[in-house]
């Protein structure tokens, strides 16, 4: 009898395999997206529908995770509370992680004073603590969805870059970089291919990390009153005033949101890791 | 170091600067009164806005070469004055958090290494990445739950000195400091797990083993010490954006101390007191850098400085 050896599991089969703990966390995130793209369908009461009458209801029956000081339902603010926080992580993410990577492979490509410039620049802004330059651009441009998006992206982009750069950099003195210029190739297709491929690792890792850190810094900011105003639902409002106020008479208020926060976060994180270990090895954050 | 701190300075200048409008109409504005044209010119010449951008930025940098870092905009003392009355709670605060953070840190990121892939690994590994991931001010009101459900007791609101009462101080500051520490020494505990891993894997951590030291032995003396070096680097740098973590714990605590002056300067908009605190960030960072880089030195010889 022949036995065949069995074909190795390949992609998203070999991934979960070998990295259980990033499987679960890329499966949370996916449930996350899904409650909140269906929050409208899935969510028993809308988010905004105060109830007087049943101020500070304990988890039960009518309530599952129990109401605010408003009588609003808290698990249906948490259900549309993952549409803010998922819509604000991935914007600034997103833009700030792809930002940062164009000006991390200019900078390596051009090399020279372009280069002197703006890792002169990132340096200023890496002296800062990611929260205090999102706080600082928030001052100047004011609270709201959309400045925040801005604030959060802004403040990733030097930290991306630094990484992205680095990585570019390791291919810049590549001989196949040097016979594709001999060959009369110009900077647009030398870096879209063969600069571009080589960041794609960090880039995927930097924006996985990015996105857990953008979810976290937007409940932080919100909290300190400097994000989304009320009364949009999102996670770190939740926590702030009466959360706080009347945490020993209704701890429900306090305990769900910021379970919501850290299990999404935590997801993000350990997909990070196990995407950092499967794709680069080399980079550690 | 000074030409960084010059540039920071430059950059801050004209974040504040880019602010859409006038900052003056802005905050007369947003009062909610009616102001009038001259009202407005009298403030702005109060506060130094009508002369030119480089006058403006000569007076403030001639202000910070003489330890002046201006008036606040919003209570109008001197901004040294503001930040000093609050340094000595923040700087302690950051203290304890850093001993909580090393307590912690180098044990459990020692044994997750020494116990590679063991359960004790898995148990350290957790514990460090949810670090990461609990948002300290949600980790400070489970404290404040905790402490209200079993003692009937918050800490107070009204900051107590060390050396006035030492007890009444540390039970006042050590629920903030283990909201901030957490996150620390997450940071730290992974750090010192992958360098200490890396290390294990020397020619000369086999040697001492070959040569039959006792464990604990070849781990403290010759793999942990060599490991230290980033694990020291993480510390520093963690510490001097330490802020970062206070301007959430200190608003859950009501603390009042740097980050809460942080926070208070950005909802009322102090534009000379962000510009203050925001370069106090950057020294302290930049600092720090330097700090660690003669700690470096000073660990391992091998690193000489022209």
């Amino acid at each position: 009898m022949i036995v065949w050896p069995r074909p190795r599991p390949r992609g998203l089969a070999r991934f979960v395999r070998k990295y259980p703990l990033g499987a679960a966390g890329g499966s949370l995130i996916l449930v996350t997206m899904a409650a909140a793209a269906f929050a409208g369908w899935i969510a028993p009461r809308h988010p905004l529908d105060t109830d007087l009458l049943k101020m500070f209801a304990p988890p039960g029956p009518g309530h599952w995770l129990g109401t605010d000081a408003f009588g609003r339902d808290i698990l249906s603010r948490l259900l549309y509370g993952a549409r803010t926080a998922l819509l604000i992580g991935f914007s600034a993410s997103l833009s700030g992680a792809t930002l940062g990577a164009v000006v991390g492979v200019i900078s390596a490509y051009f090399g020279g004073t372009t280069d002197l410039l703006i890792q002169r620049l990132a340096d200023i802004m890496i002296s800062f603590p990611i929260i205090i330059l999102a706080m600082a651009i928030v001052a100047v441009m004011g609270t709201g969805t959309f400045n925040l998006i801005v604030a959060i992206g802004l403040s990733f982009i030097p930290r991306v870059e630094l990484v992205v750069r680095a990585s570019a950099l390791g291919v810049r003195r590549a001989p196949y970089l040097e016979a594709a210029r001999a060959v009369g190739a110009g900077h647009r297709r030398i870096i879209f291919r063969h600069m571009v491929p080589n960041v794609v690792a960090p880039y995927l890792v930097m924006l996985t990390v990015m996105l857990g850190q953008a979810i976290l810094l937007e409940a932080s900011l919100s909290f300190l009153g400097l994000g989304v105003a009320e009364p949009t639902p999102a996670w770190g409002l939740m926590l702030s005033g009466a959360a706080v106020e009347f945490v020993q008479r209704a701890p429900w208020m306090a305990i769900f949101p910021g379970l919501a926060i850290s299990i999404t976060v935590l997801a993000f994180n350990v997909l990070g890791d196990a995407l950092r270990d499967a794709l680069d090895p080399k980079l550690r954050t | 170091m000074i030409p960084t701190l010059l540039a920071v300075a430059v950059l801050v200048f004209v974040l504040v600067r880019v602010i859409p409008g006038d900052v003056v109409e802005l905050r007369l504005v947003s009062g909610g009164t009616f102001v009038t044209k001259q009202v407005v010119e009298a403030e702005r010449a109060r506060l130094g806005l009508d002369k030119s951008l480089w006058r403006q930025f000569g007076d403030w940098m001639t202000g910070i070469a003489r330890f002046d870092l201006g008036t606040s905009m919003w209570t109008g003392a001197p901004i040294t004055h503001e930040i000093g009355i609050r340094l000595q709670l923040s700087l302690q605060l950051a203290l304890m958090a850093t001993l909580i953070a090393v307590a912690v840190a180098i044990p459990l990121g020692t044994i997750a290494a020494v116990r590679r892939g063991t359960w004790a690994d898995a148990v350290v590994q957790v514990i460090s990445v949810s670090g990461l991931a609990v948002p300290s001010f949600w980790l400070g009101i489970l404290f404040i739950l905790f402490l209200l459900s079993y003692f009937h007791w918050l800490p107070p609101l009204t900051f107590t000195p060390l050396w006035q009462n030492p007890r009444a101080n540390l039970l006042q500051l050590i629920w903030p400091a283990l909201a901030v520490g957490y996150r620390y020494s997450a940071v730290t505990t992974r750090m010192t797990r992958s360098s200490l891993l890396e290390v294990l894997r020397e020619d000369y951590v086999r040697t001492a083993w070959s040569k039959g030291l006792a464990g604990w032995r070849v781990v403290r003396h010759h793999a942990l010490r060599n490991a230290l070096l980033p694990v020291v680097a993480v510390i520093g740098l963690e510490f001097a954006f330490l802020i970062g973590g206070l301007v959430v714990t200190e608003q859950v605590f009501n603390l009042n101390g740097i980050g809460k002056l942080f926070v208070d300067a950005i909802s009322h908009r102090d534009y000379t007191l962000i510009q203050g605190l925001m370069l106090l960030v950057s020294f302290a960072y930049i600092v720090m850098n330097l700090g660690i880089d003669l700690m470096h030195a000073w660990l391992d010889p091998r690193i000489a400085y022209q």
